[in-house]
């Protein structure tokens, strides 16, 4: 038997749960769940990636290859943590232009010194 | 864009229009349940709305043609690789009662990082692409005004690319979708971190859309090595990506669980599921349940996949769905062909309607130890299997553990988990934590955001975003060559042509299935089934099932091959059959009018059991319907045949013509006729004859007023006999 393997224990591993009522049981197991699942999701909380900054980009009126562009463009220059949208909005309220115009420019190589946040 | 039922899908009218087509609805639809419903003759207990056009079962015939729908949405998975092709296939399944389709991708989308555009062709599935979803949606929503049900359309979010297909999923209509990043982890190889941080992105925009989410439990079924084993992991499974996506504001309506009944025959199926499934929906009160049909053990055999999988379904109906999925009986041996999509959701439907109203006869045993028992077992093994992961240091290290898909029943291990490295796999190291001033001034973002102040909308500087004005979305047609446009070039011009060809799959795909008996010992039977396959004219034959009737007496095979045969529509000449007088009408008519037919087998010819099976009550015979029949027997004379139709007073007489040689049939039939006429008895005595050789046509060719070739039953005879009588009766025929 190797380090990973592993007789069925369920008889002396389940004492501890023998005396709950299956309402018991089932609280237990979903407190168990949340355990597990809080950190998984304090993580997604704080962080992005470039699937959701280009999702970002997407809803706001980009094609797929324009938002791509961009948000490879971004991630190159450690810009991805500030919002990919968050720069395009702010650079297109800078210039007074919509939103379309900035990422355009943006995508036409101008402006990026401007995006320092 | 409108069907019209007795004409092909236009295809080229589909692909017209589409950088302005919109979809008419976000979100899910469900059946609507009627509780205490007459259909026919019957009283349903677990019907839903009724449809406004299908095929009704086989066995639909003796009860006036009903077609009761159930309650559970039913699914059906399809990919052909050509989404042109999979639309036609949509189409009949809707016809059958399926009204959830669900596109399976391409082989490798997962590992693509952004979405596709255009429509090149797919392997094992289809490329998402935004094209081929509005063309797809489009011909589905012409599809359920045909039908007259909503049909949900579904893909998966997951890979690397998941927040960008589920806003591309909201922005064109699809109402389900799989998400679930433990799939991404175990079975893609994707990083975690990734898989996670990204999943609550896809499922906040699913959320608020109201698409239905779909978990990716039932894949540890698929891929266990004894998948009655795995069920407590699965607890596990369905629990982390519930408790996720409830925490990512995703409602327990719209959070379905993808669950399996892990065994099948010969093991004892019920047995074992029903525990599990009891279990599961203790635990998961107030989400949805998707049940899928059983994979793991599938093999060649049609017969012995469908038997599993009705199974299957009465699981489902003795402890709760709310989808049915269905599985092609056929998916053990080939990507499904498109004919068997329709033959897994009528096993499907056929059981659950022989199985309405079940709980008002039938209750399972919910304090049996075999259930009660087993099912308080494999939660508290699922309990333990979480007690380790947070001992552990939490779900990653789990998986680095190699605690997840195990063939162990927990908490045995076997040692042969699925291990994954949480700082590795495909996309190792792209999440990025977001500055203290991050924004997204979107709606449906998931997680911190300067732009989600709690007061209007994150969008509403800059006129909103995709999700609340649509014409901002950006359409692409196509990218390069490889596309629809290329693709329908050879199928457009042999349909302009009028050329036919015999499909399973693809447009003239030319394959053919061909089911052989050869009475020889195995391997010596299927190298005969193929040498008669290839004599047959196919092309490159494959068994595809081999069943061993006796290991001496031999074995029978389906053998598929390519049939490279283009018949012109104009050169054949199909029957103009006319539809049949419903059987009611036609007893209705009979009774009480007192109707005889003389009939028998004329000339030197002993055959009579064509005739029987057209006569008599217990062959389906036109006896049922209250014709009073004289059957004179066989190698009947002419005359006599006449005396007797003047003794009874007969309205009718048909005669039996098998022989055939020297055109013996014809013959007969025109000497009928001018016997007849003879007697001066023509104008008052319908004649009909029948026979493998006789055909309509040529029978009146020789003066008779029908003739019934191969295939005619008694209601065939029955309903011409009716209405030639009915407008003897009110004068509209001489």
């Amino acid at each position: 038997m190797s380090l990973s393997e592993r007789p069925d224990e369920f008889e002396s591993r389940r004492q501890h749960l023998r005396a709950l009522s299956d309402e018991e049981l089932h609280a237990h197991f979903w407190s168990l769940v949340e355990q597990v699942v809080d950190p998984l999701i304090d993580e997604a909380r704080s962080y992005t990636s470039s699937s959701i900054e280009r999702s970002v980009l997407l809803r706001m009126g980009l094609s797929s290859i324009e938002a791509k562009g961009l948000v490879d463009s971004m991630s190159q220059r450690g810009l991805l943590g500030h919002g990919a949208g968050r720069l395009v909005l702010e650079l297109s309220k800078a210039k007074g232009v919509t939103v379309r115009e900035a990422a355009e420019a943006l995508l036409a190589g101008q402006h990026w010194e401007d995006l320092a946040p | 864009m409108k069907l019209v039922p007795n004409e092909k899908l236009d295809i080229e009218e589909v692909l017209s229009g589409l950088a302005e087509y919109r979809p008419r609805r976000r979100g899910w639809t469900w059946r609507q349940p009627i509780e205490n419903q007459q259909i026919g003759a019957f009283l349903y207990r677990d019907s839903s709305k009724g449809l406004e056009r299908s095929v009704p079962l086989p066995t639909a015939h003796s009860f006036d043609d009903i077609d009761p729908q159930c309650d559970f949405v039913i699914t059906t998975e399809i990919a052909s690789g050509r989404f042109e092709d999979d639309l036609r296939r949509m189409r009949m399944a809707a016809w059958h009662g399926a009204d959830h389709i669900m596109v399976i991708r391409t082989t490798g989308q997962s590992h693509i990082d952004g979405l596709i555009e255009g429509t090149p062709e797919g392997v094992g599935g289809v490329p998402i692409t935004r094209k081929q979803l509005r063309a797809s949606r489009k011909a589905l929503d012409a599809i359920e005004d045909e039908v007259g049900r909503p049909i949900n359309f579904h893909s998966y979010v997951s890979g690397l690319a998941g927040p960008d297909i589920a806003v591309l999923f909201v922005e064109e209509g699809v109402n389900g979708a799989h998400q679930d990043p433990q799939y991404n982890t175990l079975y893609r190889g994707i990083n975690m971190h990734r898989s996670f941080v990204d999943a609550a992105e896809a499922k906040r925009i699913m959320a608020d859309a109201g698409i239905l989410q779909l978990d990716g439990a039932h894949n540890a079924n698929a891929t266990a090595k004894q998948a009655w084993k795995v069920t407590p992991e699965l607890m596990v499974q369905h629990a982390i990506n519930t408790a996720y996506s409830r925490a990512a504001s995703m409602p327990d309506e719209l959070i379905a669980l993808s669950t399996v009944p892990p065994t099948a025959p010969p093991a004892p199926k019920l047995r074992l599921d029903l525990p599990y499934a009891l279990a599961l929906r203790d635990l998961f009160q107030g989400c949805r349940f998707r049940a899928q049909q059983n994979t793991r053990y599938i093999e060649a055999d049609t017969r012995e996949a469908t038997v599993t999988h009705v199974l299957d379904t009465i699981v489902s109906r003795l402890t709760s769905a709310h989808i049915q999925s269905t599985i092609t009986p056929d998916e053990g041996r080939n990507i499904p062909w498109h004919y068997n999509n329709i033959a897994g959701v009528n096993a499907t439907r056929q059981t659950l309607m022989g199985v309405d109203g079940l709980a008002d006869v039938v209750a399972l045993r919910r304090d049996a130890p075999a259930l009660a028992g087993m099912s308080r077992e494999i939660k508290e093994r699922a309990v333990l299997f979480l007690e380790e992961i947070v001992e552990n240091g939490g779900y990653y290290q789990a998986v680095a553990d190699g605690q997840f898909v195990d063939s162990g029943y927990y908490p045995e291990r076997k040692g042969d988990g699925i291990v994954r490295d949480p700082a590795g796999g495909d996309a190792a190291g792209t999440v990025v934590p977001r500055e203290p001033g991050y924004g997204a001034p979107v709606c449906s973002h998931f997680g911190t955001n300067i732009y989600d102040s709690g007061k209007g909308k994150a969008c509403g500087t800059y006129g909103g975003c995709t999700l609340c004005d649509p014409s901002k979305i950006q359409y692409i047609d196509e990218v390069d060559d490889d596309n629809v446009d290329q693709r329908l070039k050879g199928p457009l011009a042999e349909r302009a042509a009028g050329l036919l060809r015999p499909e399973v799959e693809k447009h003239g795909d030319g394959i053919v299935c061909v089911t052989l008996f050869v009475p020889a010992e195995p391997l010596l039977a299927e190298a005969a089934a193929l040498e008669m396959a290839r004599r047959m004219g196919l092309e490159a034959p494959e068994v595809i099932s081999r069943r061993v009737m006796h290991p001496a007496e031999g074995s029978v095979f389906e053998i598929k091959g390519r049939l490279d045969v283009a018949l012109k529509v104009d050169e054949l000449h199909p029957s103009t059959s006319k539809e049949l007088l419903p059987e009611a009408e036609i007893e209705d008519w009979c009774r009480g009018r007192d109707v005889h037919v003389v009939a028998a087998t004329v000339g030197e010819d002993e055959h009579s059991v064509g005739l029987h099976e057209i006569l008599d009550i217990k062959h389906g015979g036109i006896e049922k319907y209250g014709f009073h029949c004289h059957a004179l027997g066989t190698s009947v004379d002419l005359d006599k045949l006449l005396d007797e139709a003047a003794a009874v007073g007969a309205h009718a007489v048909l005669i039996s013509t098998m022989v055939t040689h020297g055109g013996v049939h014809e013959r007969n039939m025109r000497a009928l006729h001018d016997l007849a006429v003879q007697r001066g008895i023509r104008n008052r005595l319908i004649l009909a004859a029948g026979g493998t050789m006789v055909t309509d046509a040529l029978a009146r060719a020789c003066g008779l007023d029908a003739g019934f070739g191969r295939g005619t039953t008694g209601h065939d005879v029955a309903s011409f006999l009716v209405r030639r009588l009915r407008a003897l009766e009110d004068g509209s025929l001489g």
